[in-house]
C-alpha cells in the first residue's frame, strides 16, 4: 500500500513541478495541492516534497506547521468550517454560534467528526467584519450567520450545496462612496496615460498627490518606487499585498472584487517604472474563493494586450502577472514576511536593512504595495495629483476607503477624507453612544470616548482602514483579551518579545479577569507592553501590545478589582 | 566549480541570511568609509559593517544570544538592541548594516529595560535548575543573567517541564525545555552541515525547535557531528555522556580499563581549566588520566598511523587496478577516519559507499588491536578489557556502537568520551590539569608521531598520507619536495578552489624500488612514474557536499584519486565533543598546537612509526590489506539512503 502511494505522490510531484518549478518557491503552491487532495500533509507527502525540491523534509514541515491551513496531522473533514474569532465576529455572537456548530456535529473545535465530513475550526479574521458573525466552509463563505440558520447551512452541505438557497457571493455593503470608487475613468484609461508618461513624471505625480501606503505603514509610495526603479538589478518585481489579514478589515476583498482591473493597472504601472517583467499578487489563503475570478481577470488582460509583451503597442515593455496564494498566517501581511512566504518559507520577518526595493523577493528589487495603493497610484496617473491632494489633511492625502464594523448602526465600506475625526466618522455611521474606537485593526490603537477629537490619519490615529466601534455595554478587557489572543497565535514566533511578550500580556488580561493582579504588576506589563513596541523585529510585534496598552491606560476603572465571573 | 554549484542558493532562510550590502573595493576613494559614533565615541567604519562589529573595534560588548561567529545572522533573540538617534524602534545590531552616519548608544534606559525584559522573558520559559545542568558556569543564558543582575523571576517561571528530553541518539541529547529558540542548532545543521536535523516548527507561542515528524534523534537523519551542541548557548544540546559508566569500569577491580587519546583533544582540554585556546596538554594529560585511574594511556596516533598505511596501501591498490589492470574501481577514495563524515555519505550519497576506504577508524583500529594484539601479548582476557576513546567528537559514541565494530569478538571500543566529558571526569577528581605533572604514554603503541598527531586538524590525514605514499613510492625524502615535510598546500581552513576546499597535486618524477612491507601487493612502481597525484581536502559536511555534487557534475574534484573528508568545521579539532565556546579563531589555535607537536615530533612518517612496523612483524604477518587485517582493520558500510518515514 505504501508503495503504491508512494509511487503515486512521486507521480504528482513530477507534473506539480513542471508546473511551478523545482525551486523552493514552488513548495507553497505545491502544499496547498496536497492539502486539498489528502486534507493532510503526511510524513510521506512532506519528506517525498522535500526531496523533489532538493531540500530538508524538516524545513518542509516547518513550513507546514507555519501556516494554519495546512495540517500535518489528523485527515480533516472532506468539509472545513472555519468559524471567524475575531474581535467584530465575536462582538457579534460567534460564541453562540460555535457552540451551535458543535452540538450539531458532535464535536468540538479542532476536531473532525467520525465519518470524515466535517472539521471545525477557529479562523481569524475573514474580512466579513460588517456581516458578522462569518464562517468559511471550504471555499464558501456565510455571512450573519445566525443560530437557526447553523443546522440548514450543514444540511446543505452534505448534499453539496445543490439547490442551496445560500447565495455563492457575498455582497459587499458600500455605505460611502467618493471620488475613489467613483472615479469614472474609463477602463485601462490610467494605464494608457501613464504609458505615455515619462517614469520619473509618474513618480513625481505620486510625490506631488502624497499619495502614502494604504496598507497602514503610511511610506510614501513615490519613494518607494523611486528606489526601487533606481536599484540596479536584472530582475525586479511588483508585489500586491492582498494579504488583508487586519482584524475588522475588508475593503481589499471589496476593492478585489469591484476594481480588479484598474488595480491591476497600478501594478502595470509600477512595473513600467520599475522595469519590472513580473508581478504577483499574494492573496490571503481566506480569500481563496476569489482566486478563480483573479485569475480569469489576468487572463482576459494578456488577451487584450493589457498584460504580456508589448503592452499596449509600447515597444518592449513586458508584464506577467500570477497568483500567489497565501495559506493562513496574519504576519504575511508584513511585507518581507510576504516574501519570505512567496519563496517558499515560513512567514517570517527579515531583517531590515536591507529593505525590499533592494533586496526583494529572491533578493530582487521588489516594490510591494496594498491593493488600494496600486488603485490610488493609477487614478492619479489619469487624473492628476491635485485631483488627489485637494483631499485630506496636510499629512494624510486623499480619500480614503475603510472599513466600519462593531456596534454601530451602518456598519460597511466607507470612503472618507483623511483628517476626519472619529466623532465626525462616529455620525457618519451611527454609532454616537460609542465608548471608544479601535483605530487600525488589533495592532492599532483603542481610542476613548474623551479622544473621539482626534484626527483619523498618519499624524494621529493611523489607519489601513480598520475602524473598530464599540457600544456602551462591551466589556473592554474582553476585548484586549480577544486582540491578545490573537497575537499570541499569530506571531511568527522568531523574536522573542513578540514570541514571548504577548503570552504574558494575555496572562496579565487573565489575572484582571480573575481579578488577581495587583497595579505594580500592571506596571510592569505595560513597561513591558513598551519593550516589545520598541524592540520587536517587525510591524507586527511592534503593534503587538498597542490595544492592551491603550485599553490598560484608559479604562483602569473598568477593569481592576474585578470579581471572577462563577462558571 | 560546476555551473549548477554556482547558481545553486543557500537553502538557510532568507531571513537569516547575511544582510546583503554591495561593498565596493576601493573604499578609500569613494569615500566609503562611514564616520558613526558609538556612546560618544567617534569612529570610521566600511560600508556594510554590523553595529555589533563596529562595537567590538571600541570594546564595547554588546550581549548576544542568536549571534554566531561561525554562522549567518538571525536577528531573532533581540538581547543585542541599540538605540540609534533619530528612530523610533531599537535595532539589533548584530543584523544592522551600517551604511550612512549614525549616532549609537549602547546602554540607554530604553535599551536596558529591553534587554532585561527579554532576558525575563526567555528565563521565564528556561525549564531546569542550572546546578543540574552540564553547562553551569559555561553558559550564555545564565552568564547574561548574572550580568544583568537578574535576581527574580520578573514574569514568573515554568514549574513543569514542556517538551521533555530526547536521550535516545548515542551522541546528541535534547532537552527543548531548556532551549530559548535562538535557532543557531537550525543554522549550524542546515547552513554548516547541509544535514537538516532541526527547523522551527509550528508558530507563535507554539513555536518550538522540532525534528522532522518529531523524530526522536536516533531515527533521524543526523551524522552526530555535534556541531549544533557547540553552537547551544545553553544547555538544551548536549552529549550522551558515559563517564558514570567509565567510573564503574575504573572502580570494579577485575577490569582493565584502557584510554586512547585522539590527537585533538590534548590541543584544547586546557580551555576547560581557563587555558588559552591551543595551549597543548598532552603530557599532564597522561598523568591525569593515570590519577583517575586508567590502567593504561595510549596514544591514538599510533592507529592513526596504522590507518596510514591501510588506507595508503588501499589507494596504491585502487590506483594499480585503474592504470596497470584496467578494472573498473571506485575513484577518488574518500576517507573514512570520521564518522560523521561516514554517516552523510552513508545517507545522502549511498551510490558512493564504494569510495569510501574499507579501513576502519584510528579509534576502531585501536580498539580491536587491543582487544586481539594485545590481549594476546599480555595475557588478559579480552572479556575484561574496557576501552575508552578520548575524543573530539560526539559521532564516535555512535561508531563505537555501530553492529558492524565488534571484529576482535568483543565490542572493539566500549565507550567514546569527549574532551569536555574528560575534563569532568578530571575537575571530579580534583586535578587541576595545568599543575600536573608531565609523563609519557605507555607502551607498546607510545610513540607519539607527527603524522597521527595532525590527524587532529582538517588535511592531516592527508599531509600524512603524502608523506608515506610518496617516500614508499620514490624512496626520496618528502622533506626535498616541502620544507620540514610540511605540506602546505591542505593546512588551513580556507581552499583556492572553492571555499572550504582544498585542492593538490604532487607528480611522482620518479619511482624507486617497492618496500618489503608492501612487495606482496605490486612487482615495482614503475606504473606510477610521471603520474600526477591529485587530492583533495574538504571540511564540514556543507563543503563535502559541495566536493561531492562537483564530482556528480564530472568539476575538477573527479579528476582527484584521494580525497580527505571531515565531518566537522577545522577537522577534528572543531569537533562536537570539543570545549564551547568555538569560533574560527579558537580552532585557529588548537591547529597551531597540533602543527607545533608535529614539528617537534621525532617520528613523522607512519611508516617510521615503530610500534606499527613492530606490528606487522608480529600480528598482522601478511601484511597491509593482508587477510587479517581485512578482518579486524577493515569494515563496510550501511546504505542508510534519505527517508525517515
Amino acid at each position: 500500500m505504501q508503495v503504491v502511494e508512494r509511487e503515486i505522490l512521486k507521480k504528482e510531484l513530477t507534473e506539480l513541478i513542471n508546473k511551478y518549478g523545482s525551486e523552493r518557491s514552488a513548495l507553497m503552491p505545491i502544499l496547498q495541492f496536497f492539502q486539498e487532495k489528502y486534507r493532510y500533509l503526511s510524513g510521506i507527502i512532506m519528506q517525498e516534497t522535500a526531496h523533489a525540491l532538493g531540500i530538508h523534509p524538516v524545513e518542509v514541515e516547518g513550513v507546514a506547521s507555519f501556516y494554519s491551513f495546512f495540517k500535518t496531522e489528523g485527515k480533516q473533514g472532506k468539509y472545513i468550517i472555519r468559524l471567524c474569532q475575531t474581535i467584530s465576529c465575536d462582538l457579534d455572537g460567534k460564541s453562540k454560534v460555535a457552540r451551535q456548530l458543535e452540538n450539531e456535529l458532535g464535536i468540538k473545535f479542532g476536531e473532525t467528526t467520525k465519518d470524515g465530513m466535517f472539521t471545525l475550526e477557529y479562523t481569524n479574521c475573514l474580512g466579513m467584519c460588517d456581516q458578522g458573525p462569518a464562517m468559511m466552509i471550504n471555499d464558501r463563505l456565510f455571512s450573519k450567520v445566525t443560530l437557526d440558520k447553523v443546522s440548514k447551512v450543514l444540511a446543505d452541505c452534505k448534499k453539496d450545496f445543490v439547490k442551496s438557497d445560500f447565495p455563492t457571493v457575498v455582497p459587499s455593503d458600500v455605505k460611502k462612496s467618493g471620488p475613489i470608487l467613483e472615479h469614472g475613468v474609463k477602463p485601462f484609461e490610467s494605464l494608457k496615460t501613464a504609458l505615455d508618461m515619462k517614469r520619473s513624471d509618474i513618480i513625481l505625480a505620486l510625490r506631488e498627490a502624497g499619495l502614502k501606503g494604504r496598507g497602514g505603514a503610511g511610506f510614501p509610495t513615490s519613494i518607494k518606487w523611486q528606489l526601487a526603479a533606481a536599484a540596479k538589478a536584472d530582475e525586479k518585481y511588483v508585489v500586491c499585498n492582498a494579504d488583508e489579514g487586519e482584524p475588522g478589515t475588508f475593503k481589499d476583498r471589496y476593492l478585489l472584487y469591484n476594481h480588479t482591473d484598474i488595480m491591476i493597472d497600478g501594478m502595470t504601472i509600477a512595473a513600467y517604472v520599475l522595469g519590472a517583467k513580473q508581478g504577483y499578487i499574494y492573496l490571503r489563503g481566506e480569500y481563496r474563493y476569489m482566486k478563480e475570478y483573479l485569475k480569469e481577470a489576468i487572463a482576459k488582460r494578456k488577451e487584450s494586450n493589457l498584460l504580456g509583451d508589448n503592452i499596449l503597442g509600447k515597444e518592449g515593455f513586458t508584464f506577467n502577472l500570477e497568483m500567489r496564494m497565501g495559506a493562513g498566517a496574519y504576519v504575511c501581511g508584513e511585507e518581507t514576511a510576504l516574501i519570505e512566504s512567496m519563496e517558499g518559507e515560513r512567514g517570517e520577518p527579515r531583517n531590515r536593512p536591507p529593505f525590499p526595493v533592494d533586496t526583494g523577493f529572491n533578493q530582487k528589487p521588489t516594490a510591494v504595495n496594498n491593493v488600494e495603493t496600486f488603485i490610488d497610484a493609477a487614478l492619479i496617473c489619469a487624473k492628476g495629483a491635485k485631483w488627489f491632494s485637494n483631499i485630506g489633511s496636510d499629512k494624510s492625502k486623499g480619500s480614503k476607503i475603510f472599513s466600519i464594523s462593531g456596534s454601530c448602526k451602518n456598519p460597511g465600506i466607507y470612503e472618507l477624507p483623511y483628517g476626519i475625526t472619529i466623532n465626525e466618522l462616529l455620525k457618519e455611521i451611527g454609532g454616537e453612544d460609542a465608548k471608544a474606537v479601535q483605530v487600525g485593526g488589533a495592532g492599532g490603537q483603542c481610542v476613548p470616548r474623551n479622544e473621539f477629537d482626534r484626527v483619523i490619519g498618519y499624524e494621529d490615529a493611523s489607519s489601513g482602514g480598520s475602524i473598530i466601534v464599540f457600544g456602551p455595554d462591551v466589556d473592554m478587557l474582553k476585548v484586549a483579551k480577544n486582540f491578545m489572543e490573537f497575537f499570541v497565535e499569530e506571531s511568527c514566533g522568531q523574536c522573542t518579545p513578540c514570541r514571548d511578550g504577548n503570552p504574558k500580556l494575555l496572562e496579565g488580561i487573565e489575572m484582571l479577569e480573575e481579578g488577581r493582579c495587583s497595579y505594580s504588576y500592571l506596571e510592569e506589563l505595560l513597561k513591558l507592553g513598551e519593550t516589545m513596541q520598541i524592540s520587536s523585529k517587525c510591524g507586527l510585534g511592534q503593534s503587538s501590545p498597542n490595544a492592551f496598552v491603550s485599553i490598560v491606560k484608559n479604562f483602569q476603572s473598568e477593569i481592576l478589582g474585578r470579581v471572577p465571573e462563577k462558571v | 566549480m560546476s555551473e549548477k554549484l554556482l547558481n545553486s542558493k543557500s537553502r538557510a532562510p532568507k531571513s537569516t541570511t547575511p544582510s546583503k550590502v554591495n561593498i565596493p573595493t576601493n573604499l578609500e576613494a569613494l569615500g566609503a568609509l562611514i564616520k558613526i559614533s558609538i556612546d560618544g565615541n567617534d569612529l570610521k567604519v566600511p560600508m556594510g559593517t554590523t553595529i555589533l562589529a563596529a562595537a567590538k573595534t571600541l570594546g564595547i560588548t554588546i550581549p548576544t544570544l542568536c549571534h554566531h561567529e561561525d554562522l549567518c545572522v538571525a536577528g531573532v533573540c533581540r538581547i543585542c538592541v541599540v538605540e540609534i538617534e533619530g528612530m523610533r524602534n531599537l535595532q539589533a545590531a548584530c543584523a544592522f548594516p551600517i551604511t550612512s552616519p549614525l549616532t549609537i548608544f549602547t546602554h540607554t534606559r530604553k535599551v536596558r529595560q529591553a534587554r532585561r525584559h527579554t532576558l525575563d522573558l526567555l528565563l521565564s520559559n528556561h525549564y531546569g535548575e542550572c546546578y543540574s545542568c552540564v553547562r553551569n558556569n559555561n553558559c550564555e543564558l545564565q552568564a547574561l543573567a548574572k550580568e544583568y543582575g537578574v535576581d527574580f523571576y520578573r514574569f514568573g517561571h515554568i514549574e513543569k517541564p514542556k517538551r521533555g528530553q530526547d536521550n535516545s541518539s548515542y551522541a546528541i541529547t535534547r532537552d527543548m525545555d531548556k532551549c530559548i529558540l535562538c535557532r543557531r542548532c537550525i543554522r549550524t545543521c542546515v547552513d554548516l552541515q547541509e544535514v537538516g536535523v532541526y527547523d522551527a516548527l509550528s508558530r507563535g507561542d507554539d513555536t518550538y525547535i522540532g525534528t522532522f515528524m518529531d523524530s526522536a534523534m536516533s531515527d533521524l537523519i543526523c551524522i552526530n557531528c555535534g556541531q549544533c551542541i557547540n553552537r547551544c548557548p545553553t544547555g538544551a544540546l548536549r552529549a550522551n555522556d558515559p563517564s558514570d559508566t567509565i567510573w564503574d569500569a575504573i572502580d570494579n577491580p577485575k577490569k582493565h580499563v584502557i584510554i586512547q587519546t585522539a590527537p585533538a583533544p590534548r590541543s584544547a582540554i586546557g580551555e576547560c581549566f581557563g587555558l588559552e585556546p591551543g595551549t597543548p596538554m598532552t603530557f599532564e594529560m597522561n598523568t591525569a588520566m593515570r590519577y583517575c585511574g586508567f590502567d593504561k594511556v595510549f596514544d591514538t596516533n599510533f592507529s592513526a598511523d596504522l590507518t596510514i598505511i591501510e588506507e595508503g596501501t588501499e589507494l596504491v591498490l585502487r590506483l594499480y587496478k585503474a592504470l596497470v589492470l584496467k578494472e573498473d574501481v571506485a575513484l577518488p577514495q574518500y576517507t573514512s577516519c570520521s564518522p560523521g563524515w561516514v554517516k552523510y555519505l552513508e545517507h545522502f550519497y549511498p551510490e558512493m559507499i564504494p569510495n569510501l576506504s574499507s579501513a576502519k577508524s584510528p579509534q576502531q583500529m585501536f580498539g580491536s588491536v587491543i582487544k586481539t594484539y594485545y590481549a594476546e601479548q599480555n595475557n588478559i582476557d579480552p572479556a575484561d578489557i574496557v576501552t575508552v576513546a578520548l575524543m573530539p567528537c560526539t559521532a564516535k559514541k555512535f561508531e563505537c556502537n555501530r553492529p558492524e565494530m565488534y571484529d576482535s569478538g568483543f565490542k572493539d571500543v566500549d565507550f567514546g568520551l569527549t574532551t569536555r566529558e574528560m575534563a569532568q571526569m578530571f575537575k571530579e577528581a580534583g586535578i587541576d590539569l595545568p599543575a600536573m605533572k608531565k609523563s609519557d604514554f605507555d607502551d607498546p603503541f607510545g610513540t607519539m608521531t607527527g603524522s597521527g598527531i595532525i590527524f587532529g586538524a582538517t588535511g592531516g590525514v592527508m599531509e600524512s598520507a603524502i608523506r608515506t605514499v610518496y617516500e614508499l613510492v620514490t624512496g626520496k625524502r618528502i622533506d626535498d619536495l616541502f620544507e620540514h615535510a610540511n605540506i602546505i598546500p591542505v593546512r588551513g581552513f580556507d581552499g583556492e578552489h572553492f571555499e572550504g576546499v582544498k585542492y593538490a597535486e604532487l607528480t611522482f618524477d620518479e619511482v624507486g624500488p617497492v618496500p618489503a612491507i608492501l612487495a606482496h601487493l605490486v612487482p615495482n612502481w614503475d606504473w606510477l612514474k610521471g603520474v600526477t597525484l591529485k587530492v583533495g581536502v574538504a571540511h564540514g559536511t556543507a563543503n563535502a557536499k559541495k566536493v561531492i555534487e562537483d564530482i556528480k557534475a564530472g568539476g575538477k574534484m573527479s579528476e582527484c584519486h584521494f580525497i580527505e573528508f571531515m565531518g566537522c568545521p577545522g577537522g577534528c579539532l572543531g569537533g562536537g565533543g570539543m570545549p564551547i565556546p568555538t569560533d574560527e579563531k579558537i580552532r585557529a589555535a588548537r591547529a597551531r598546537a597540533i602543527y607545533a607537536e608535529d614539528e617537534s615530533s621525532e617520528v613523522r612518517k607512519s611508516y617510521e612509526n615503530p610500534a606499527v612496523l613492530k606490528l606487522y612483524t608480529e600480528f598482522f604477518t601478511d601484511g597491509p590489506c593482508g587477510h587479517k587485517s581485512h578482518k579486524l582493520l577493515h569494515t563496510n558500510y550501511v546504505n542508510r539512503g534519505k527517508k525517515v518515514v
